[in-house]
């Protein structure tokens, strides 16, 4: 007991015994099955699998999107699991980034307004969200773009926006979903170069979600996921 | 106010979807507020002008009174003075009864008496009083058909028909809308002695306008002349001049009633449509409302954005509507027919209470149509929303 105390505290993230059960029309269908696993500080983890075999639950799980039905996460010493739903979503305000495969912008606000809306929940005046949504936007090499809309950037330049808007609340944690997965070869290697540079010079717990081989390999570690349970290395 | 820029790009994102949906609840607040104004200012007018009482068949206003009737009426107590008014019905072109207008046959003396709205100079008055087959016409109605002092005039009535009758202008008759609102400035005028004659003493009366020393004793002086006819063939019906009117503009006790119904189905078809498009709005941004709740925004501020859509949604509906409604009940007294019927009333404004009214209506239109997409919104988890494209 005293070991895993020891184990979740130097751990970015601690899976233990994690279960995920969804109930469809009275069936139990089980998702995920006894995942126990343990993400050290400033890992870039590539988590990997067929299709269907629960990568994204796991990831939706350790972001706070997600309740398991037992076990537990922690994330950071906190136990995510066990706190309320608005505990929850100010928690995920402040120490999780989200970088989707299709990037989820909001169409109608800015690059600058979206990476702007994770900052508009803190207390933060407009002219200190924008300073720091144009800083991200630096970051990712998009400061000229700050007023274009999303449909006037490229698949590329949209990854890039969100990931400046998973970055700019500076959280612990980044988990990713295929991040690479809309994106042609040359976009992809770019982004896949701006994620490495988050976790070697800013430090950044990163969890990525791939079915490419090529973006697991640009990971410390890869993991891989088969009908919910993960795989011995 | 840090939300309202986010709340209003949202709003912008369909401008077609949001300017129809701002407009279908416009066209409820105008006409809440257009029918609230106009049951208002039934409502004052029935309250007002009690000083004058009119005495009609109490079968139909249609069918006429006896000659004698009048001056049985001037010795009930309380009456001051009594006048006959007849509907004449005068077309200038006997085949086209689009040329019909405003024309009244008027015991003049009394009439002009008892209505100091019409106003004439005293030479004015003596010219039209010493001529039998003088009148006087309203300033609109000599600037609409070129008519001026002097000038002859031929109608045919299309209810009594054995003219033509000719006239001569007399005089034209000014108003003073400010003292007076709704005075009818389109009229014609002329001597009741002239269609009573030219009708072989067949016209009648058609209704008897009494003037009363104290405008309080109406419901009595009213009763006392309807007792006074009440064994005769023609039995009376008498009521304040404004109820009248109100009758004449097919104003019914039911009508109030009938008004608001209209407007409340008007306003629970409106919802239903807005609350529909709501709907799909907010169907289109589950992925978004996922995001913005992945990104820590709380169920329930999601919720309260997307109510002050709504609420933002109503006003701005219920701004248009109210312009709308102004700007018509300003237009309603030129338009045909209509306005005829809003003459008779004092001249309508939307009173600030209703407009304040329609603008809490508008807003509680776009809350419940609000409602339940935002609760849906409220309730739905990350996972599902996001799963949705």
């Amino acid at each position: 007991m005293a070991e895993r105390k020891v184990v979740a505290a130097q751990s970015a993230v601690h899976l233990d015994d994690l279960c995920r059960t969804y109930e469809r029309d009275g069936q139990r269908i089980p998702v995920l099955e006894h995942i126990s696993l343990s993400i050290p500080q400033g890992e870039f983890i590539a988590l990997m699998g067929p299709s269907g075999s629960g990568k994204t639950t796991l990831l939706n799980l350790i972001a706070g999107i997600d309740r398991p039905t037992s076990g537990s996460v922690e994330v950071h010493g906190i136990n995510v699991s066990a706190l309320s739903e608005r505990a929850l979503a100010k928690w995920r305000s402040r120490s999780v980034g989200f970088i989707f495969q299709f990037y989820n912008l909001i169409p109608v606000l800015t690059a600058a307004g979206n990476i702007e809306l994770p900052l508009m929940l803190a207390s933060l005046s407009r002219k200190q969200r924008r300073e720091r949504a144009l800083t991200a936007l630096g970051i990712v090499g998009l400061a000229d773009r700050a007023e274009h809309y999303p449909r006037q950037l490229s698949g590329g330049q949209e990854q890039r926006v969100a990931i400046a808007r998973a970055i700019v609340t500076d959280p612990q944690i980044l988990v990713a979903d295929e991040p690479t997965g809309d994106l042609d070869a040359k976009s992809a290697e770019g982004i896949l170069d701006l994620m490495q540079t988050l976790n070697r010079e800013f430090g950044k717990t990163i969890v990525m979600v791939t079915h490419d081989p090529r973006a697991a390999s640009r990971a410390h570690s890869q993991k891989h996921l088969e009908k919910g349970v993960l795989l011995e290395a | 106010m840090k939300w309202m820029p986010f709340i209003l790009k949202h709003l912008q994102r369909n401008w077609i979807r949001t300017a129809s949906t701002a407009c279908a609840i416009a066209v409820c607040i105008f006409l809440f507020c257009t029918l609230q104004t106009f049951v208002a200012s039934l409502r004052g007018s029935l309250s007002q002008g009690t000083a004058r009482l009119v005495t009609r068949n109490s079968v139909s206003r249609f069918i006429s009174l006896p000659n004698a009737y009048g001056e049985r009426i001037v010795a009930v107590p309380g009456v001051e003075r009594v006048a006959a008014v007849n509907y004449f019905g005068g077309m200038r072109d006997v085949n086209n009864p689009d040329s019909e207008f405003e024309n009244y046959a008027i015991e003049a003396e009394n009439f002009l008496a008892m209505y100091p709205e019409y106003m004439l100079s005293d030479a004015e008055k003596e010219a039209f009083l010493g001529d039998q087959h003088g009148c006087i016409i309203g300033r609109a109605l000599a600037e609409q058909f070129h008519w001026k002092v002097g000038d002859a005039i031929q109608l045919t009535s299309n209810i009594y028909r054995t003219g033509p009758y000719d006239f001569v202008v007399s005089a034209i008759y000014q108003t003073d809308q400010a003292r007076y609102p709704g005075t009818d400035d389109a009229a014609l005028f002329f001597h009741h002695k002239y269609l009573d004659e030219a009708t072989g003493r067949k016209a009648g009366v058609r209704n008897y306008r009494v003037q009363i020393a104290d405008p309080r004793q109406g419901g009595v002086i009213s009763h006392a002349i309807d007792d006074l006819f009440e064994n005769s063939d023609a039995q009376t019906h008498t009521e304040t001049e404004a109820q009248y009117s109100a009758s004449v503009g097919v104003i019914s006790g039911n009508l109030l009633l009938l008004l608001n119904g209209i407007g409340l189905a008007v306003m629970f078809t409106i919802l239903l449509v807005t609350a529909n498009t709501m709907s799909m709005a907010v169907r289109e941004r589950h992925t978004e409302i996922g995001v913005l709740k992945m990104l820590g925004f709380s169920a329930k501020l999601v919720l309260c954005l997307i109510l002050a859509e709504g609420v933002l949604l109503g006003i701005f509906g219920a701004a248009i509507g109210l312009a709308l409604g102004r700007f018509l009940i300003n237009i309603l007294p030129t338009l045909p027919v209509i306005g005829d019927l809003v003459q008779l009333f004092p001249r309508m404004n939307v009173p600030p209470a209703i407009a304040a009214a329609g603008v809490v209506i508008g807003m509680f239109l776009g809350l419940v149509a609000g409602l339940f997409p935002s609760l849906f919104a409220y309730r739905a988890r990350i996972t599902e929303l996001l799963r949705r494209v």
